[in-house]
This record gives structure tokens, C-alpha cells and sequence, in this order.
């Protein structure tokens, strides 16, 4: 039920994710109150500080003591407040002097400041990276919104209380164009095609998406999964096999329920000619 | 009706098998329904039975077709689902399907491929009841039996999965019944699979963003419960049982809810009965809401008994009978290039003309003899000014059509001041109390033959 997901930098676990749903809030700071791993050290790592996360996990109530540390010295020691909202978000700014700074990764650019003491700032992107200044570094750390809704425009006009996916993807972002690619084959009339691997994902986003990697694409396959909330096949207790199993299931799932079509496709750049159609 | 975009435009005048299609009835978000007429040219005579077929039906046109303009093939999950559900159960409160046709039509692309089917025509859906009388004095009527649908549906093993207003069709006798089983899935164990697919404010929490897989979603038959719940304090009320001006933030309100971060505030001009039974089907998680229907319908009755409007009698006998197991139905829906025309159903027994407003017919019910006008069978349903409804249109219809009173004017369903006029007018010639009040005793003597 939670609808906002805090993830620490550097987090590999899904255990280490902080969600909260509509109305439960997360303070993070240098020290969260009863979180045991808030120590003042400093900061080792040159893409952000150390954060851990504190208090119950998974999901769990985080209300009251828990929190999401940061163990950098300049960082104050309640620093904000996250409120699940609905099913966005709002960013408190509790610092006496440092403007907050939430980029949409994928936004070129797109962000909005947050100044101090600023109360319950709505934040609009699903996804959200969320920089801190501190005595000269930046630390980061992502918010992810993926309920996020959309409605349906062919509905305007249509009385009663309209039947709706339980799902909804936006066309624009990067995870549609990947779960695009994955099904492409299978949308170009070959329903048993099998699904390409991550380095031919890659190398089909590549003339859209410059930048696109590995570890890109499989971030965005984890990130639809979570999105669609993707309930783990029986294979996904192998190691081994995860990945494929959950590419497996995103693929046949946003087939059966048309969540991408062959329309859809046009997010991808035109086929190179010799791709089998 | 105009403007308003269609899943499926039909032209006027359309063939499908032997029925014509007339005017749009209702349009969803996968279907549009029209009204259909058997065409005169079909079946050997207009007011005989062609295979039991009433001359009326409504066409439910899924637009199933392999080029239909956007190739949603789990149209034809949705399609199938309704088909096997209406094949295979019928039931008093369940919409009767008597047929299912495919459109073989080459110079209509769009339209190649769409499974038809041919429904019992309703005069209309519950929300467009709620949309001109909010808190109708038939409603807890009506929620029995909309909570007697969901035991049978339950009891045969299904799930409706999208239960709400919209889906309740109210049929010329004012009695419900449950439609659109696009969502419906067969119980499989504890749950069903029902396809990614809901409608939020009949949601309940633990479904509103849920976990799915290849299959779709697991739901149980406690997700029905809950959006009767919902339905139920809407009827009852006129207002959604969790706060919000929109289903966004209702949802949200549903999800506090759930956490236990905010209590359930009924509305408190419910009944003790109905406050306990809304509240039992509101419980925040799936366990806590009863799943025996049977017992839930026995409280709904119950609640609904108590309040002044009991139930509707019903115009006419019941005379469903379980359908043969027949084979010919066996034939696929979806892929059957020819038209496929399967008429399973028993012959109906209604040979004499069904009422109408124009020509009040005499019927005998469990209540009593009198004549009927198409639109309610009651016998005791108190309306009075300021109300609407089925009630006052069979009142309209008595009035005009078999005691003469012009006065009543239009038969609107509205009972306004030349309604009160003419009951005023009617009373005083029957010798009752002239209080323009539709009472028991008014009912009687308007179903009786008119004087002189």
C-alpha cells in the first residue's frame, strides 16, 4: 500500500528501501532520532556521503522513529522531512541555510529548488534525485513515486465512474522505451520471438538514448517491476536466472494486458533495416 | 448522445443476424451497447416467439475484430469472459444473455470480428438512476437485490470483480439486475484471476495497486464485498462512504484507512441495521469482510425491511430455469468467420403481450390482481411529490392511460405539481383521502379497473 520509495544511494538490497505510503513521513539528517548507525564521519565516498537506512524496514510503518541517516558532518542533524502524499510527494526543508535541489533524472535538467525552511513542497517527477550541499560535496539520494496516475483521454465524456487499468505507464519515460524494446519482437508478429538479451536492449535504445548501459537497462527492468508490482516467479530464487525471469514476466504481462502496443513502438527509433519484422 | 465518442460506433440500421441496431444505449470503456429490434423480415411472425427471442434486446458490440483500429487483444479476454459467465449462469438477478453473434463483415473493418451479445434490454443503469434522484426511496430495495445477484454469482463460483452502478441494470418491472461481466473471473481456490482492470472508488485497499503476474490480478470474492459496501452507502446516502472530492483522493483516503490512520465515519443518518452491515462489508482488510453471501443477504433484507419502502414485488413470476448444459453453445465466439447464431435458451413462456404505459395489462402477483403498466409492480411503494422513479412512472402511466386523468401530463417519472394534481383528482373519485399521497390504499384502487 505504500506509494513512495526512499532509496539510499549506493543500496543494492531492496531491504534497504524505505517505503511509505499516503499520510507517513521519513526525517533524514545526520542523526535520525533512535537510528543506531547515525555517527558523525566523514564522507569517504566521492559520488555522495554514507546513508543507512534506519528504523523498520520494508515497507514497515517508518512513522515516529525512523528515518534515513546521513553520516556526513555537514549535514545538519535533522536536515528534512519526506511525506508520502497522494501519490506524490512533499519535501520539507528543515536546514537554516542550504537550498535543496530535486532533479528529474530524467528531465534534461528539469528540477525545482527547495529553500529552507520551506514546508511540504510538492514534488511533482516520479523519479527524484534529491541533492543536499554539504561543506562542499553534494549528497544524493532517490525518491521514486511510481504510482503515479494517468487517465485515460479516450474516456473524456464518458459518464460514470470509468473502468480503469489497474496500471499506468508514462510514454514518456525511459522504462517504457526499455519495456518496448523488450517486447518488440514479440509486437512485430512474432508472439514466440525469444526476448533479447540486455546487450541487444542496449543497442537498440542507443540511437534514442546515447547513453544508455547495462546497468541503465537493468535498472529500468527492476524499476517496472516494482512499478507493476510484479509478483516473483517461482524461478527468481535462482540467482542465476532473475533477471531473465523477471524480463520474462514484465513481457508477457505488458502483452496480455496491452500496457505496450505495437503504436507504441514509435518511441523506439525507426527499425534498422535487416531487423526481422 | 451526440459527440460523445463510442468504444464501437454502429451505424443506425445496422444487420447483425436477425436484429437491426437502433439507438446507443450506453457506452463503456471496451463496449458499446446498442438498442437492438428484430428486423420484421426475421423469424416467421412479429409478436410470436422466434426461438424466445424478445423483439427488444440490447447488442453489447465488443470490438473484438483482428483489424479493428487498435488491436487490443485482451478485448477478446474480456469479450470471453462474459460470454462463458452469461453461458453458463443464469440466475434471477444476473443479466440474460440469449445469444452471441461475431459481425462477419469485410467492408466494415472496424466493425469485422466484433462479438455481439444479444442481452435482456434494461430500461437503465442504477448511476443513471442515482444521477437524477440521488438516495432513490427504492434503494434498499434494490440493494437486496443487487446483494442476492452477488450470492448467486458468488455461490456459483464467481467473482463480478467491477461492481458498481453503472453495472446494475433496472429492469421495466424496477427490479435489478447485475451486467457487465467483463471483469468477472471464476474462483480457483481462495482467488480469481481478473485482468489488470478495476474501477477505483469500488476498489478495495488492498487491490488499489496490486500485485499481479502473467494471469493478472489475484482478487477474492471479498473485493465484491467491499464495492457493494460502497455502492450500498452511495445508494443509501447519496455520498461515498470514505471522504474526498475526487476518486484520487478518495483512494487515498481508502488506503489511511486501511493502515488504520483513519476510522470509517459512516454517515449517521444510516440505520443501526445498515451502519452494521456497511460496516462489515468496509472492513479494512479482506479476512474482516463477511464472504458468506448468503448470511449477508439475509442481514441486507433484513436492513432494507426495516425502512418504510419493502421490497418490490416482482411483476411476474420467476421462471428461470437452469439451462440445459447444451453443446450447440460450444461453438468459439472469437475466430468463427461465418456467423455464428446459437439459440439455446428455452421458449418463453409469457405468451400474452407484456404491459405497457399505453395499455395496462392485468397481472396476478404474489400481492395481488391488478392491472400493470410495465414500469412497477408494487403495491405498497409510498411516492409522493418531489420523488422519482419507476414508481411514479407506473403511477403516470395508471393515471393517464387507464383512469383517464389527463391532467398528469407527460409520463416523466417526476412527480411534480400536475402529478399531486391528478392523484389529488384521483382520490377524491375513489373516495379517498385526497392528500396526494401514493399509499398503499391509492396503489389498490389505481390498479383496479377504471370506473365506468
Amino acid at each position: 500500500m505504500y506509494s513512495v520509495i526512499v532509496v539510499p544511494p549506493s543500496c543494492g538490497n531492496v531491504s534497504e528501501q524505505l517505503r511509505i505510503s499516503a499520510g507517513e513521513r521519513i526525517e533524514f539528517g545526520r542523526a535520525c532520532p533512535g537510528d543506531p548507525y547515525a555517527r558523525g564521519s566523514g564522507s569517504g565516498d566521492s559520488r555522495s556521503g554514507r546513508l543507512h537506512s534506519g528504523g523498520s524496514r520494508s515497507g514497515a510503518s517508518l512513522s515516529g522513529s525512523g528515518g534515513l541517516a546521513i553520516a556526513h558532518a555537514g549535514v545538519p542533524r535533522v536536515a528534512g522531512e519526506i511525506t508520502a502524499h497522494r501519490t506524490f510527494w512533499l519535501l520539507s526543508n528543515l536546514s537554516e541555510d542550504q537550498t535543496y535541489v530535486v532533479e528529474n533524472p530524467e528531465g534534461a535538467g528539469e528540477h525545482i529548488k527547495v529553500a529552507p525552511g520551506r514546508v511540504d513542497a510538492p514534488v511533482p517527477f516520479e523519479m527524484s534525485r534529491v541533492t543536499l550541499p554539504a561543506a562542499g560535496d553534494l549528497l544524493s539520494f532517490d525518491v521514486w513515486a511510481p504510482r503515479h496516475a494517468f487517465r485515460s483521454v479516450e474516456r473524456q465524456g464518458l459518464e460514470g465512474a470509468g473502468t480503469v487499468p489497474a496500471f499506468a505507464l508514462d510514454r514518456t519515460k525511459r522504462y517504457f522505451a526499455v519495456l518496448a524494446a523488450l517486447c518488440e519482437r514479440r509486437l512485430r508478429g512474432e508472439p514466440r520471438a525469444p526476448l533479447p538479451a540486455v546487450e541487444e536492449i542496449v543497442e537498440r535504445l542507443r540511437p534514442s538514448w546515447p547513453k544508455v548501459s547495462r546497468s541503465a537497462v537493468y535498472w529500468n527492468i527492476d524499476y517496472l517491476a516494482v512499478k507493476l508490482r510484479l509478483r516473483p516467479g517461482p524461478d527468481t530464487a535462482e540467482p542465476g536466472r532473475r533477471t531473465h525471469g523477471k524480463k520474462e514476466s514484465l513481457a508477457s504481462l505488458a502483452l496480455r494486458f496491452d500496457l505496450v502496443r505495437e503504436d507504441d513502438l514509435v518511441v523506439l527509433a525507426p527499425a534498422p533495416s535487416g531487423t526481422e519484422r | 448522445m451526440t459527440g460523445r465518442p463510442y468504444a464501437v460506433p454502429v451505424p443506425k440500421g445496422y444487420r447483425i443476424g436477425p436484429w437491426e441496431v437502433r439507438e446507443p444505449v450506453a457506452s463503456g470503456a471496451f463496449a458499446t451497447v446498442y438498442e437492438g429490434v428484430r428486423a420484421a423480415s426475421a423469424g416467421a411472425g412479429r409478436t410470436s416467439d422466434a426461438g424466445g427471442l424478445p423483439r427488444r434486446t440490447a447488442l453489447k458490440f465488443l470490438p473484438t475484430g483482428t483489424r479493428t483500429p487498435r488491436q487490443l487483444h485482451h478485448l477478446r479476454d474480456l469479450a470471453e469472459r462474459e460470454v462463458q459467465l452469461l453461458r453458463r449462469l443464469r440466475s434471477p438477478r444476473l443479466v440474460r444473455m440469449y445469444d452471441t453473434l461475431t459481425v462477419d463483415d469485410p467492408d466494415h473493418p472496424e466493425l469485422d470480428g466484433a462479438t455481439v451479445l444479444v442481452l435482456e434490454r434494461a430500461e437503465g443503469s442504477l448511476d443513471a438512476v442515482l444521477a437524477r434522484t440521488p438516495r432513490p426511496e427504492a434503494g434498499p430495495a434494490l440493494l437486496a437485490q443487487i446483494c442476492e445477484g452477488l450470492h448467486q454469482l458468488h455461490h456459483a463460483g464467481w467473482v463480478h470483480g467491477d461492481l458498481k452502478p453503472a453495472n446494475v441494470l433496472l429492469m421495466a418491472d424496477g427490479s435489478a439486475r447485475l451486467a457487465d461481466f467483463n471483469m468477472a473471473a471464476e474462483l480457483e481456490g481462495t482467488h480469481a484471476y481478473s485482468p489488470a482492470f478495476s474501477t477505483p472508488d469500488y476498489t478495495p485497499p488492498e487491490l488499489l495497486w496490486p500485485e499481479v503476474d502473467e494471469r493478472g490480478t489475484r482478487i477474492r470474492p471479498s473485493a465484491d464485498v467491499w464495492a457493494f459496501g460502497v455502492l450500498a452507502h452511495l445508494v443509501l446516502t447519496g455520498a461515498f462512504p470514505l471522504p474526498g472530492g475526487t476518486s484520487e483522493a478518495r483512494c487515498d483516503a481508502a488506503t489511511r484507512y486501511a493502515r488504520g490512520r483513519e476510522e470509517l465515519r459512516l454517515s449517521p443518518g444510516l440505520s443501526e441495521a445498515w451502519q452494521d452491515v456497511l460496516r462489515d462489508c468496509l472492513a479494512p482488510t479482506h479476512a474482516e469482510r463477511p464472504t458468506d453471501t448468503a448470511a449477508l443477504l439475509r442481514r441486507v433484507e433484513g436492513a432494507a425491511g426495516t425502512s418504510r419502502s419493502a421490497r418490490l414485488p416482482r411483476l411476474r413470476p420467476r421462471r428461470w430455469r437452469r439451462p440445459a448444459r447444451a453443446a450447440v453453445v460450444a461453438a468459439a465466439v472469437v475466430g468463427v468467420t461465418s456467423l455464428a447464431y446459437t439459440s439455446p435458451w428455452e421458449p418463453d413462456p409469457t405468451t400474452t403481450a407484456p404491459p405497457t404505459c399505453e395499455r395496462p395489462v392485468v397481472y396476478e402477483d404474489a400481492d395481488g390482481r391488478g392491472y400493470m403498466a410495465g414500469h412497477s409492480g408494487t403495491w405498497d411503494f409510498t411516492v409522493q411529490r418531489g420523488d422519482g422513479g419507476s414508481q411514479v412512472r407506473e403511477l403516470q402511466c395508471l393515471l393517464r392511460h387507464l383512469h383517464g386523468i389527463e391532467e398528469v401530463g407527460e409520463v416523466d417519472g417526476d412527480f411534480g405539481p400536475l402529478t399531486q394534481g391528478a392523484v389529488v383528482v384521483f382520490q377524491k373519485r375513489a373516495g379517498l383521502d385526497a392528500d396526494g399521497v401514493v399509499g398503499p390504499a391509492t396503489w389498490r384502487a389505481l390498479r383496479e379497473p377504471a370506473s365506468g
